[in-house]
């Protein structure tokens, strides 16, 4: 461990400071400074980031506003390491792509990076998931961190159980995958005896288990106050549904309406997350037409101390809102490696927040050569 | 704004056609509004149209002359290969409109591909792949057999076309004519405006032999109009993905005969002695050359060159003479417009890329100053095989010797179709054999990758010949022949 700056420590605390005050005290003045703060701190701190900055011509004494600092494409963190105090690293997450040949991402924390990330958890899922202030018992179709130690999921649902969870929580993946018959024995478990529950999961996790449920008839009528969290999407996997039928399945199988269905996008280069704000606005009473329903689940949420803004794909240029380009994120928490993320997930901006609509790396280049992700396939079965 | 109208479809002036609806598609690019005509395709529409085809082949082009067909087929050529031939003023607008090229890279392709479709061109490739060409109008004296050989080509040949290589399609048409097929060709939804406008032109030079001709729009995977096409064609050439070429061929009928022209890839290689600092501005307009025709989206283009270590010019000082080489073409040549993918894909990539070069490995990065519109990017061979996003991106690898190429290809050989090869010394002609045994099926020049004559087995195989059945007569000489 090495000594760490004044500085840092007074950013830290700031930062720490913006995240409990919860998600409806914006303060934009407050984010660009301490945005600010932390760029100047990473350009000082992080070798590679300054030169990548100097070539661009950016640096902390030039720009005065935080849509200038200069984002790091997610891929970056396959080729470099970019963290701030890396002699202090606790934890290590890597981006999926376990499979042979292909290069992982890397980010690091040390223990007030962590420290941040577990505030941004607590405070974006008391408003996002549990604005209601309940505690139910949570159910994870994810391993537990400490057997899949590297993965940003399993360590956030790690920390929703310890903040949200009531006693016999736990998490239902193993090496083997999903212990279907032990979430069937725990969901029925609470079915009688009126427990509230918390599914945590992949959106694939739940995919494949409402499929099985559906094929053998096996339903359940959850008490009132459960809900599901799932994270990630529907595309690009083998068995493709839209929302609409997620949504029915869910209703179907677990008896859970779907206004207590959220979906979040969680990034491993990301230390906070974004929460779609259905549930949330449905229980303030806020917005209940079902086009704003509509509206709600698909709308993701920036807490105050992220911003979002869309790009041009081919000049990198923000656009106009509404347009849709790439997603490019801002995160404070972000501190101990780079705030700006430029990622490669086509969204754009809608009335209360952004909207994801797929990556764009999922695409193919167009024309008759085989494609990056054909040929990977061919040299990895080799 | 200029409106312009395209048909994605062509029927024989003389078909019926009151089976077919067509429904119009609107597209904006740049300047021009485009109307896309498409038609709605019916079980009954194929099979009535296939009928027709078959019947107008068996009153004309099954009888005539090789001949007559190459002279067709030839005028057709030189007529796009005229700038101001009012179809090909049309094409450069509707090709560029639908597939985003650019009309100076569109106006390439055609003229590349024209280039190569000449009599001279026909005649060559049917020497090459049966010897005699006469085979096709009649029984020919045959030495060896001591007797008498006729080739007969299909009655339908039904083709799937490829996308996004401007200009290619006709070939599929030109293939079919050649052996007295009727054809039916499938455009594909990337780019259907071209085919039509080529069978356009042969209604202008020879209306008989357009009656035997179509195109047709379908989404691909409609069963009930493939399987219509598949029970009325005798043979069946698709060129498609891996996904395409699987499913389709699991529903052709085992009787037809399938050509198959999957997707494929390049590479380039070059040896030190080909590494003369006096010849290395060509060489690096050459490799340039290879990455920006088609924007390197056609199989035949390049993931990565090799460059060899120990020349006189070193491969790390050739990625910076290419970069300026891929800066000139891009001004003479632009790229085209790309998809969101496309530009995060490379852009992710350069990124990644310029932090290794920052990071002190032994990695460079050049690129366009703005956008995505060509890179560069060199480093010392990984080992493995690292393929390109394509659209102008390319990948200089730095070997020490070529034959470590080998390996890291090996793999890939199924799928290797076309390798640029400059080793400059003696050790070329082991290198190619070497190349063809792992699978590869053209190699050429630097400079080259994209142009293949017609002469080419394409992807290993005889086109024409494969399209053929023979009649050989084993008996005393005939005794009514001329």
């Amino acid at each position: 461990m090495v000594e760490v700056s004044k500085e840092l420590e007074d950013l830290d605390r700031e930062i720490l400071g913006f995240v409990r005050r919860g998600v409806d005290q914006e303060d934009p003045e407050l984010f660009n400074r301490l945005a600010l703060k932390a760029f100047s701190l990473q350009y000082a701190q992080i070798p590679l980031y300054r030169r990548y900055c100097d070539r661009r011509g950016i640096s902390p004494d030039r720009i005065s506003s935080w849509e200038k600092i200069l984002p790091l494409s997610t891929d970056v963190f396959k080729a470099a390491d970019l963290t701030l105090v890396p002699q202090n690293t606790v934890r290590t997450f890597q981006t999926s792509g376990t499979s042979g040949g292909r290069e992982q991402g890397r980010v690091r924390y040390d223990q007030a990076g962590l420290r941040l990330m577990d505030e941004t958890i607590y405070s974006a899922a008391s408003a996002y998931f549990f604005p209601d202030g309940i505690k139910a018992l949570v159910l994870v179709l994810a391993p537990p961190p400490d057997k899949a130690p590297h993965m940003v999921m399993a360590y956030g649902m790690s920390k929703l159980m310890e903040y949200f969870g009531l006693p016999g929580s736990r998490f239902l993946a193993g090496p083997e995958g999903l212990q279907i018959n032990t979430l069937i024995a725990e969901l029925r478990r609470a079915e009688s005896e009126g427990i509230s529950v918390a599914i945590l999961g992949g959106s694939f996790g739940f995919v494949n288990f409402f499929a099985y449920c559906l094929e053998r008839g096996v339903r359940f009528e959850l008490p009132p106050g459960s809900r599901c969290l799932d994270a990630g999407g529907f595309k690009g996997k083998s068995r493709e549904i839209t929302c609409g039928e997620f949504l029915s399945q869910m209703k179907e199988v677990l008896g859970i309406p779907e206004e207590r269905r959220v979906n979040l996008l969680g990034m491993t280069e990301l230390a906070s997350q974004f929460y779609d704000t259905g549930l949330r606005n449905n229980w303030l009473g806020r917005g209940t037409g079902p086009r704003e329903q509509a509206r709600d689940r698909s709308a993701k949420a920036n807490p105050p101390w992220t911003r979002t803004m869309v790009v041009h794909p081919e000049t990198s240029e923000p656009l106009p809102h509404g347009e849709i380009g790439l997603l490019r994120h801002f995160d404070l928490a972000n501190r101990g490696h780079i705030c700006a993320i430029q990622t490669d997930d086509l969204g754009r901006m809608v009335p209360g927040g952004f909207e994801i609509l797929g990556r764009a790396a999922g695409g193919k280049a167009r024309g008759c050569s085989l494609s990056i992700d054909e040929i990977t396939r061919i040299t990895e079965r080799a | 704004m200029e409106e312009i109208h395209a048909d994605a479809y062509y029927l024989p002036p003389g078909f019926e056609d009151r089976l077919l609806r067509i429904k119009k598609e609107e597209l904006n690019r740049g300047e021009i509004k485009l109307t896309l005509h498409i038609p709605e395709v019916t079980r009954a529409t194929v099979e009535a149209l296939a009928d027709y085809l078959k019947k107008r082949r068996e009153r004309y082009l099954e009888m005539l002359p090789l001949q007559q067909i190459i002279h067709v087929l030839d005028e057709a050529s030189r007529r796009w290969l005229d700038r101001d031939y009012h179809f090909r003023r049309m094409a450069l607008k509707t090709i560029t409109a639908v597939t985003g090229f650019s009309s100076e890279m569109v106006a390439a392709s055609i003229d590349a591909e024209m280039e190569s479709s000449l009599a001279d061109d026909m005649w060559k490739a049917f020497q090459i792949e049966i010897g005699n060409p006469w085979y096709l109008d009649g029984f020919q004296f045959n030495e060896k057999l001591g007797g008498y050989t006729r080739a007969f080509g299909p009655e339908l040949v039904v083709s799937f076309l490829s996308e996004n290589i401007p200009a290619l399609p006709h070939l599929l048409f030109m293939r079919a004519a050649l052996v007295k097929a009727a054809c039916l060709g499938k455009v594909a939804a990337g780019e259907p405006t071209f085919a039509p406008l080529y069978l356009k032109t042969i209604q202008e030079i020879d209306p008989e032999m357009a009656e035997c001709m179509s195109v047709l729009y379908w989404t691909g995977g409609d069963k009930a109009v493939e399987d219509a096409a598949f029970n009325q064609a005798d043979a069946v050439i698709v060129f498609g993905g891996v996904e395409t070429c699987k499913s389709l061929v699991e529903r052709i009928p085992r009787r037809i005969r399938v050509l198959l022209h999957g997707h494929k890839m390049g590479i380039g290689v070059i040896g030190r002695e080909a590494m003369a600092r006096q010849d290395i501005e060509g060489l690096a307009m050459a490799v340039a050359y290879d990455h920006a025709m088609f924007d390197q989206k056609a199989c035949l283009a390049p993931h990565v060159y090799y460059v060899e270590e120990g020349g006189e010019v070193s491969p790390r000082e050739f990625a910076g003479i290419l970069a300026r080489a891929m800066a000139r073409l891009e001004s003479s040549m632009p790229r085209g417009e790309i998809t969101a993918s496309e530009a995060s894909a490379i852009n992710q990539l350069r990124a990644k890329h310029e932090f290794r070069e920052l990071n002190g490995d032994d990695a460079l990065l050049y690129s366009s100053e703005y956008g995505t519109a060509w890179t560069v990017m060199y480093e010392r061979d990984p080992g493995i095989f690292k393929p390109s996003p394509l659209n102008r991106l390319a990948r200089i690898f730095e070997v020490e010797d070529i034959f470590q190429v080998l390996s890291v290809i090996k793999p890939l050989g199924p799928f290797l179709q076309n390798v640029a090869v400059a080793a400059g010394d003696s050790r070329e002609k082991e290198f190619m054999e070497r190349l063809g045994a792992l699978g590869v099926t053209r190699i050429t020049s630097p400079g080259r990758m994209p142009l293949p004559t017609m002469m080419w087995h394409h992807d290993g195989i005889s086109p024409l010949a494969s399209l053929l059945r023979w009649c050989d007569v084993e008996k005393e000489p005939l005794c009514n022949t001329q």
